[in-house]
C-alpha cells in the first residue's frame, strides 16, 4: 500500500490539523455558510454538528474542494485540499451515502477508487473485510440497504489508509452493532494520532465518540471545544434563597435557569465566582457544583429548542 | 503516470456496468435488420439493384453516421449518469483538478465511444456479407474501402460520445442529455439546412458519410476537422461548466 511518507510536498503524516478560516458561502443571496472558523485538532475525533441546513455538508465539500467559498479558506494541514501533494492518500472522505451507481458492485465501486489512486486491488479486499462488507462485495451497490452503503463509503475513505478522515454523517443507517464498529475503529485512528472530523446529528452516539465538537447554526459558528469541557460549563446551585441568588448571578454577567426544585444552572461563571457573589450578597449556599448536561440538553440549547426556540445563551462565553 | 491511471479509473467505470451490453444489443439488432433488408430487400421496383455495385454495398456498409449518433447517446448517458449517482464526487476527491479529471473522462469516452463505432461498423459490415450470401450477389467491397468504412465509423463514433458527453457534463442528467444529443444531433441539422442550404455539407451525417468514402461534399480533411469541431466544442463548454460549478 502507499506510505503516506510518499508525499513529496503538503502535510507531514499524522500532523493534519483542519482549518477553517472565515469561510463563507453564499448561494445566490441566500448565506448558507458566515464567516465560519474553526480548528479540528489531530489525534482526536471531532464532532461536527448542527441542526438540519445548518450548513455542514457545505462546509465539508468547500473543505474537500468540491465546492468554491465564496470567501476565506479551508485548509488542511496548511494546504487547500486541490494543493495536496496526494489528496487520496491524505484525506479519506465519505460525503454522501449513496455517491454509487446502483448497477455496480461494491467491490468495482472500490476498485474504480484504487485504479485512480494506484492502490493495490488486495487493499480493496481489506477494507471489505475492515468494514464487514466482504459478503456483499459483489452484489450491485443499488441493492444495498443504507447501512450497506455508509460502510461501502467509509470503505472508500479508508482505502488510502489516510491519516485525515472527514465523514458526513457515517452513522446514518448503521444498526447498533455497526455503529459500534464504527465508533471504535474512529477512536482508534484518532488515537494514533489520525484527525477524525464527523458531522452527525445522532448526538448520543457523538457524545460516545467525539473529544471535540464544532456546533454551527445557520451557517455560523456557534462554540466549539472540548465536549467535556462544553458539558461541565453549567454550575448547579442550591441555595434557600433562588430569587436573590438569581439576580445577583445575573447582575454578574451570569446566565440562569431554573434547574430541579431549588436550584439554580448557571452558566458564564466559574465555582468561585458563583461563591463570592452568594458570599457578598450573604445568600447562604446549601450545594455549589459542576453540572453536566447531556450533548442533547447542550445542542438545545445552543441552537434553540425543537420547537423553534431561539439559543438560551451567548455559548463563546461559557468558554 | 497520473494521468493513465485516472484514464483506467474512468475506462473502468465504463466497463463495470451493464450499459455497454445494452447497447452492444442494440447493434447486434441494427446488425440483424441490416442483413434481413440485405437478404429479402428490394428497390421500388422489385431488383436488388441497392446491392448492385461495390460503391452501393459501400454505402450500406458506411455506419459512421449511425455510430456518431448512437455513441453520443453513450457519452451523455454515461457522463450524466455519473453526476445523477454522485459518483463523480469520488472522481473529483480522487483528482481533484478538474480540468485533468474531465480530459481523462473524455479520453476514456472517445475509446468507448470508438469501440461502438468498430464494433458497430464491423456487425454492419458482417450483417451485409451476411445477407448477400441470400442474393446473386458478391461481396464487392475491397479491403481498403472496408477499412476505410471501419476506420471512419470508429472515429465518428469517437467523437460522438466526445459531444454526448460534453452535453452530459453540461446537463448533468440522462434525459436531459439524452434529449440534448438527440437534439443536436437529428433535430437541428435538418432544421440549419432549411435555413442556409449550405449547411448540409457540415451536418454530422453528411460529414460521415465522407470519411466513410461515400460521399464527398467536402474534403476528407475539411470532414474530419468538422467532426472534430462538433465534438470538441460541446465537450469544452462542458469542461468550463464543470470546472466552475460546484459539486452539489
Amino acid at each position: 500500500m502507499k506510505q503516506l511518507s510518499d508525499q513529496k510536498t503538503g502535510p507531514t503524516p499524522r500532523s493534519n490539523p483542519i482549518s477553517i478560516e472565515h469561510v463563507t458561502k453564499s448561494y445566490g443571496g441566500a448565506v448558507v455558510v458566515d464567516d465560519l472558523s474553526f480548528v479540528v485538532k489531530p489525534g482526536r475525533v471531532t464532532g461536527f454538528l448542527g441542526p438540519n441546513g445548518a450548513g455542514k455538508s457545505t462546509t465539508m465539500k468547500i473543505l474537500l474542494g468540491l465546492a468554491s467559498p465564496t470567501g476565506g479558506q479551508a485548509t488542511i494541514g496548511g494546504f487547500a485540499y486541490g494543493e495536496l501533494a496526494d489528496p487520496t492518500g491524505t484525506v479519506g472522505a465519505s460525503v454522501e451515502s449513496d455517491a454509487f451507481h446502483p448497477g455496480r458492485s461494491g467491490r468495482n465501486h472500490l476498485r474504480i477508487l484504487a485504479d485512480a489512486t494506484d492502490t493495490p486491488a488486495e487493499r480493496v479486499d481489506e477494507v471489505l473485510e475492515l468494514v464487514e462488507l466482504s459478503g456483499a462485495a459483489n452484489r450491485r451497490a443499488g441493492a444495498y440497504s443504507l447501512g450497506m452503503k455508509q460502510r461501502l463509503g467509509l470503505a472508500a475513505a479508508l482505502l488510502c489508509d489516510p491519516p485525515v478522515l472527514v465523514l458526513d454523517e457515517p452513522g446514518n443507517g448503521l444498526d447498533p452493532q455497526g455503529i459500534r464498529t464504527l465508533r471504535n475503529l474512529l477512536r482508534s485512528r484518532a488515537a494514533e494520532g489520525n484527525t477524525v472530523f464527523v458531522s452527525s446529528h445522532l448526538l448520543g452516539e457523538v457524545e460516545q465518540l467525539a473529544d471535540d465538537v464544532v456546533v454551527i447554526n445557520q451557517g455560523r459558528l456557534v462554540t466549539q471545544g472540548s465536549l467535556t469541557d462544553l458539558q461541565q460549563s453549567a454550575s448547579l446551585v442550591r441555595a434557600a434563597s433562588l430569587e436573590a441568588l438569581q439576580v445577583t448571578l445575573e447582575a454578574a454577567g451570569g446566565v440562569v435557569e431554573s434547574g430541579q426544585p431549588n436550584t439554580l444552572v448557571v452558566r458564564g461563571l466559574s465555582l468561585d465566582e458563583i461563591g463570592e457573589q452568594a458570599f457578598r450578597a450573604g445568600i447562604a449556599l446549601h450545594e455549589l457544583s459542576r453540572h453536566n448536561d447531556s450533548l442533547e440538553d447542550r445542542f438545545f440549547a445552543w441552537t434553540g429548542d425543537p420547537a423553534g426556540g431561539t439559543p438560551r445563551s451567548n455559548p463563546k462565553e461559557e468558554l | 503516470m497520473n494521468t493513465l491511471r485516472t484514464i483506467r479509473a474512468e475506462v473502468r467505470k465504463l466497463t463495470s456496468t451493464k450499459m455497454p451490453l445494452a447497447f452492444l444489443a442494440v447493434l447486434v439488432v441494427i446488425g440483424a435488420a441490416n442483413a434481413t433488408a440485405v437478404a429479402f430487400g428490394t428497390d421500388m421496383d422489385g431488383s436488388k439493384t441497392f446491392i448492385s455495385t461495390a460503391a452501393d454495398q459501400q454505402s450500406l456498409m458506411a455506419f459512421a453516421a449511425n455510430a456518431f449518433v448512437i455513441a453520443g447517446l453513450f457519452g451523455a448517458m454515461a457522463v450524466a449518469r455519473e453526476y445523477g449517482h454522485g459518483t463523480v464526487v469520488l472522481t473529483f476527491l480522487t483528482t481533484p483538478r478538474r480540468p485533468k479529471a474531465v480530459l481523462a473522462q473524455l479520453a476514456a469516452v472517445f475509446g468507448a465511444g470508438g469501440m461502438v463505432g468498430l464494433v458497430g461498423a464491423g456487425l454492419i459490415a458482417g450483417s451485409v456479407a451476411v445477407g448477400l450470401t441470400a442474393t446473386d450477389y458478391g461481396f464487392m467491397v475491397s479491403l481498403a474501402d472496408l477499412a476505410q468504412v471501419l476506420a471512419a465509423s470508429t472515429f465518428a463514433g469517437g467523437a460522438g460520445a466526445v459531444l454526448g458527453a460534453g452535453i452530459g457534463a453540461l446537463v448533468r442528467n440522462t434525459g436531459g442529455a439524452v434529449t440534448g444529443t438527440i437534439v443536436l444531433l437529428i433535430i437541428l441539422p435538418p432544421l440549419a439546412i432549411q435555413a442556409v442550404s449550405e449547411a448540409a455539407s457540415w451536418i454530422p451525417n453528411t460529414l460521415a458519410n465522407v470519411v466513410s468514402g461515400v460521399d464527398n461534399a467536402v474534403g476528407m480533411g475539411a470532414a474530419i476537422a468538422a467532426i472534430g469541431l462538433w465534438a470538441l466544442v460541446p465537450a469544452a463548454i462542458g469542461l468550463v461548466a464543470v470546472t466552475r460549478r460546484d459539486v452539489v
